[in-house]
């Protein structure tokens, strides 16, 4: 028994344990050296959250109990059966017995057996579960965070959140529970005999025993903290680890390796160091439970054999009770191991927890309502937006009306806000004052799936995921027929491409994108877009690294794509804005001129100014070309 | 690398194959299992104090005796676990010490591998093998091995112990031990293929989820999230199905040795009763062999858990072995000390298809050559082999056919790091750390080898790269100026800041070859304009090839090549293409027409105020 609660605490250990940050702000960076604060007290309340995990599963968990019982009771029944062959059976030499005692043996096995089986597999299943549950609520919370969450610590220490060290729960919370359950009964019933047997004696056996809870209280205090340490440490090994990786092409650009490869031994020195230190900590519980029990043992004795202080018992009473004393003990050092266990866990349950309880910015308002199919008029009524109160405005009194259809542009320098304005409009970020409103609906009085369901946002960076491309165009609308799908990828005449790539639209594209070009992953987040259909279309500097003949066509397939459609385009290349329905020029958050084309020019500011220096670089080309044509 | 996989180490078992990692630690192994075998003779004496305590002061009553045992007992339970501490810290540190080298040796031979590699390999399973695997092995290590250990030894010497008390009863219960070895093997065997694919769906759980914390922009931007829920309640539940088939496995084993270790019991006082009742045993024999019954229950019980733990060892093994193994595809040549590289680039005939694709060439018999300092220009549309062709300078990549000449001197028989160390590429992908942007930078000014960190002299130098890279005014407008921390993959900042960021830390590396793959793609017209005029003023040694969409990135360049499915079918100076109304003037021409709009040009112009309203 004591070899499997110690495999329990090992496995714990052993299922890779990480931590991570405590308390990040949105605005503090977290890089894989930075640790985290650390907190000293067993929280109560993870304790109760755990056990709503446990709740579904209640039934379960009475039943494993019921069978863990039953085997307990077998177990009890064995010594008991040899003590009746030794006493009885064979003084009698009674050869009946002894075969009645083989067959009711033989049956208690098969039950132990039954119930061991059953026991198995359903202590895993619960554990499993529990897991799969938590895991799930983890990653569906994460959904729910907004980028400055992703933009502001290494994405490694939020990868192991969900999927490490939930699992370094998994033994603590299946076998490690019910074992401690079916030990805390014994360790009762033991301790009700024992009192049964002889009072006196009883008492004498805990006198020792607060020596143990102190021990295991300063263990404890010590322990805790060494586990939390080594939770930071590996969870800043774990985002190097993630972090060289995603890097390595970087890495060897530059032959870097040696520098990489030598912060690399001092993380993992780092983990290493703290790792024997915490391990050191808890292997003292063990010695320590040992030890106060056989000083107990040898009391009992002394006590027993000397009548000291009153005590007066015969040989049997004692050797009985020496035996129930070890019973006793047994017990407890399987609890102070799932303490140990549990203590260890609360350093991972911690980071869970923390990270469930981080609040999304932007949720939806209890009474928000769906959004109705829009016809994509867009209205920003002096909006001022500052990242928290009393800072700096990001954007000051911004006032910009949309007519469905229109296609408005954004011009400015980088900085200026422009990408600002369109977070507002799809609600990644909520307005400081003013409000911004899409068919005279405020965005925030809407569900923010109905919103941004109805916008197409095509950013700088094309994400592509792991899978073929036509799956990857699909993500746009997840019912699209093949039919749609091609139809897509020809508007913006990526279908050319793709049927030129070796399975052509079910070419796999590995991770990120890799086996792609820059200009192949910007085609195909267009087709994606155009699948989705947005009333209401974002382009924030979406075609900077296409060649001039993809961009050509992938003109003409924006200009189809715009078409009815009210659309916001941020660019830095004037010529591919000339042509929107009004120009907003944008600087430290303010809208400094707007109008078209032409009415910007006319007002000879800031956007002439722009135009002049582009065009004066263009017409030098022109000039040349004009000569040599 | 602390041990070289060789070729012959691909057929050894596991056990073998993890010695060299284990074998500086030899010595504390041997400590330890000294250790051991005194714990063992403390823990025999504990059984015997208390028997001596019973028979000598309760049976025979002398009670003089009482206090010297009582305190023998303390002592020796003292000894026991202060050996067991000894042996279980020395082997922890075995265990530590022995994966502190064979992840060192992933992780450098990581950095071996080439581009096709991580094409192909999710980062999650790259993750896994670093961490979970590696634990497993630790774990095996670090606690399996002297578990074992006990158990065999407990096992045999209870046996022994009961042969001197009844070799008939002995017998039977020995004739145990095949069967629990066979059971146990069955389970560890079919626990095998289990732990490999519970270990697999995990790899493919982490990879989801990895991917999906990257592409977060775009889940929310598509709202998404309810889609991703579905990917991920599907690989979830695999992952749980797949830890319930172990389950069902240990529990179609586990009852068998639990039950055979009660009827061992069963045999003791059924066999034992029968031999007393017929008089051929006594009684206190019995008593006595029963009392050794415990030591066999024991590892009766553990032996499927304890081959389990053994399976998924290996299991664990074999991914990690596979990785160390991977050969990459551009070897390593050992090459003595060579003078720097001054920058003269030859292909001759150079030819290429990926490895995994061999019918679609990538490039076809390029065939050009570049003088130290030139510039040339790199145009061709989406796909054409732009990227794979500078690749091959820099060696991510072997020539299919033909040679890639640096200085004269094929590019295989260059040393890796002297190679790369000259040659500065600044992908299309921009990767920044998760480090401050001064620290980013400073990353490409780093010399290998040297570890301290950039002074004061070095921040003037950052400082002076970022400019002429047209990043510094941005950088020092932002809260921390060159202290602020970027976030992996550098997500916080726009693409054009990426560009210029890692474009300032290839600058900083102070290359003889420079290659600007696209660099300046999402850079406005202005900003580009200016690090062009900057790097003209700098650049004078250095080779710079430019990969551009933009005529007016290249057309300053010594030679042009248009490149069109792999081929160059272009090649010359700006005027001599213009002139030679090619694919080259058209493509020009296009994008004149394009970025002047509909082509109609204010009458006049000459103001120059290109810097005005700009950060």
């Amino acid at each position: 028994m004591a070899w499997k609660k110690r495999t329990r605490s090992e496995a714990r250990r052993a299922q890779e344990a990480q931590a991570a940050q405590k308390n990040a702000q949105p605005q503090q960076r977290n890089t894989f050296r930075e640790d985290e604060e650390l907190e000293e007290e067993l929280n109560i309340h993870d304790i109760t959250r755990i056990a709503a995990y446990l709740k579904p599963y209640l039934r379960r968990v009475a039943k494993i109990l019921a069978a863990v019982l039953l085997m307990s009771l077998c177990a009890i029944a064995v010594p008991y059966m040899s003590k009746v062959v030794i006493d009885t059976v064979i003084p009698q030499k009674s050869m009946w017995g002894l075969v009645w005692l083989a067959v009711t043996f033989a049956v208690i096995i098969v039950v132990y057996e039954v119930c061991l089986r059953y026991r198995t597999v359903e202590i895993m299943r619960v554990g499993q579960l529990m897991l799969k549950d938590m895991r799930r609520d983890i990653f569906t919370h994460i959904q729910t965070l907004p980028f400055s969450y992703f933009d502001s610590r290494p994405h490694g220490k939020i990868l192991i959140r969900v999927v490490n060290y939930v699992n370094t729960l998994s033994d603590t919370l299946s076998s490690g529970l019910i074992g401690v359950i079916s030990d805390i009964f014994t360790f009762i019933m033991t301790l009700v005999i024992m009192f049964v047997i002889d009072w006196r004696m009883s008492l004498w056996s805990l006198v020792l025993f607060p020596i143990l809870l102190v021990w295991v209280r300063i263990l404890q205090h010590f322990q805790r903290i060494a586990y939390q340490r080594l939770s930071n440490k590996q969870s800043n090994l774990n985002a190097y680890i993630h972090e060289s990786i995603a890097g390595v092409k970087t890495t060897q650009t530059f032959a870097r390796e040696q520098t990489q490869y030598e912060t690399f031994q001092e993380q993992q020195g780092s983990v290493r160091w703290h790792w024997m230190h915490a391990v050191h900590i808890q292997f003292l519980m063990w010695p320590g439970v040992q030890n106060i029990s056989t000083m107990t043992v040898a009391l009992i004795y002394y006590i027993g054999i000397t009548h000291f202080a009153g005590v007066n018992v015969s040989t049997g009473v004692l050797i009985a009770f020496i035996a129930y004393l070890n019973n006793f003990w047994n017990p407890v050092i399987n609890i102070g191991n799932f303490y140990n266990q549990l203590i260890t866990c609360s350093a991972y349950l911690e980071r869970i927890f923390e990270t469930l309880d981080v609040k999304p910015d932007i949720v939806d308002a209890p009474d928000a309502v769906e959004l109705p199919p829009v016809a994509g008029k867009v209205d920003f009524d002096n909006v001022v937006f500052r990242y928290e109160p009393g800072g700096r405005n990001i954007l000051n009194l911004v006032d910009l009306h949309a007519k469905p259809g229109q296609s408005v542009a954004l011009v400015g320098p980088t900085g200026a806000g422009k990408t600002t304005i369109i977070s507002l409009l799809s609600r990644f970020y909520d307005v400081s004052e003013g409000s911004v409103s899409v068919d005279d609906h405020d965005v925030r009085g809407v569900t923010l799936n109905s919103l941004r369901r109805q916008m197409g946002v095509m950013l700088q960076d094309t994400f592509v995921f792991t899978g073929t491309i036509r799956e990857n165009i699909r993500y746009g609308k997840l019912d699209a027929s093949d039919a749609e799908i091609e139809a897509a990828a020809r508007a913006v005449d990526a279908d050319q491409f793709i049927r030129e790539m070796p399975a052509g639209y079910d070419t796999v594209v590995e991770e990120r994108g890799a086996t792609l070009s820059a200009g192949q992953r910007q085609l195909i987040a267009f087709a994606r877009v155009m699948l989705a259909d947005p009333r209401i279309l974002i382009l924030d500097e979406a075609t900077s690294a296409i060649d001039t003949r993809t961009e050509e066509a992938l003109q003409n397939g924006i200009r189809k794509l715009l078409r009815g459609r009210t659309s916001f385009v941020i660019a830095h290349r004037l010529s591919t804005i000339e042509n929107s329905d009004e120009i907003f020029y944008i600087d430290r958050g303010q809208i400094m001129e707007h109008g078209t084309h032409a009415e910007l020019l006319a007002q000879r500011g800031a956007y002439w100014r722009l135009y002049e220096s582009q065009y004066a670089m263009l017409k030098v080309e022109s000039e040349e070309l004009g000569k040599q044509a | 690398m602390y041990v070289q996989q060789t070729a012959t180490s691909a057929a050894k078992g596991n056990f073998r194959w993890i010695w060299p990692y284990c074998k500086p630690d030899a010595l504390r192994v041997v400590l330890a299992l000294f250790l051991f075998l005194i714990d063992k003779v403390f823990t025999l004496v504990m059984p015997i104090l208390a028997g001596l305590v019973v028979d000598e002061v309760i049976t025979k009553g002398m009670r003089e005796r009482l206090v010297p045992y009582l305190v023998a007992m303390i002592v020796t339970q003292l000894a026991h676990t202060v050996t067991r501490y000894g042996y279980q810290m020395i082997m922890e540190r075995f265990g530590q010490n022995s994966i502190y080298r064979l992840v060192s040796d992933e992780f450098e031979k990581l950095h071996t591998l080439d581009f096709t590699y991580f094409n192909h390999t999710r980062t999650g399973d790259i993750m896994s093998r670093m961490t979970s695997d590696t634990d497993a092995i630790r774990h095996f290590l670090s606690w399996v091995t002297y578990n074992g250990l006990d158990c065999i030894v407990m096992f045999f010497s209870a046996i022994a112990v009961m042969f001197t008390i009844d070799w008939r009863l002995a017998l039977a219960l020995a004739c145990v031990a095949p069967i629990i070895f066979l059971i146990a093997r069955t389970m560890a065997r079919k626990s095998h293929a289990i732990f490999y694919s519970i270990r697999n769906s995990l790899a493919r759980l982490n990879s989801m989820v990895e991917e999906n914390i990257e592409g977060n922009r775009v889940v929310k931007a598509f709202v998404r999230e309810d889609y991703e829920t579905e990917k991920f309640d599907e690989h979830n539940d695999d992952y749980y199905q797949r830890n319930m088939k172990l389950a069902y496995n240990n529990a179609a084993y586990i009852p068998w040795l639990d039950g055979l270790s009660i009827s061992l019991q069963l045999i003791t006082v059924v066999l034992g009763g029968y031999l007393v009742i017929q008089g051929s045993m006594s009684l206190g024999a019995l008593v006595t062999f029963q009392s050794f019954l415990w030591m066999i229950d024991g590892p009766t019980r553990q032996a499927g858990w304890l081959l389990n733990d053994l399976q998924r060892f290996s299991a664990s093994c074999i991914k990690i072995r596979k990785l160390l193994s991977v050969t990459p595809r551009v070897a390593e040549t050992e090459a003595p000390k060579t003078a720097p590289v001054r920058g003269d680039v030859r292909f001759e005939h150079v030819s290429f298809a990926f490895p995994d694709d061999p019918k679609n060439p990538v490039l076809s018999d390029l065939d050009f050559h570049v003088d130290p300092g030139q510039k040339v220009g790199i145009l061709g549309e989406t796909g054409s082999g732009k990227s794979t062709l500078v690749h091959l300078i820099a060696r991510f990549y072997d020539p299919t056919f033909g040679r890639v000449l640096i200085d004269g001197k094929d590019a295989e028989s260059w040393p890796l790091t002297t190679l790369r160390s000259q040659v500065a590429l600044v992908m299309q992908d921009t990767f920044l750390f998760s480090d401050t942007i001064g620290g980013n930078i400073a990353f490409g000014a780093q010399r290998s080898g040297s570890d301290s960190g950039p002074g004061q002299a070095d921040q003037e130098f950052i400082r002076s790269m970022a400019a002429i890279a047209g990043a510094d005014s941005f950088i020092r407008s932002m809260p921390q100026g060159y202290d602020t921390v970027v976030g992996e993959r550098g997500v916080g900042l726009s693409g054009g800041q990426k560009q210029r960021l890692s474009l300032a830390r290839a600058l900083a590396d102070d290359p003889a070859i420079l290659i600007m793959d696209d660099t300046t793609s999402a850079v406005d017209m202005e900003t580009e304009a200016e690090i062009q005029k900057h790097l003209r003023e700098m650049a004078g040694s250095k080779t710079v090839f430019t990969i551009a969409h933009r005529i007016s990135s290249i057309k300053d360049a010594d030679l042009i090549l248009v490149l069109d499915h792999g081929r160059i079918v272009e090649r010359g100076t700006h005027e001599e293409l213009v002139a030679a109304h090619g694919r080259y003037w058209e493509i020009y021409h296009k994008q004149l027409g394009l970025q002047a709009g509909v082509g109609t040009f204010p009458q006049d112009s000459g103001t120059n105020s290109s810097d005005e309203g700009r950060n």
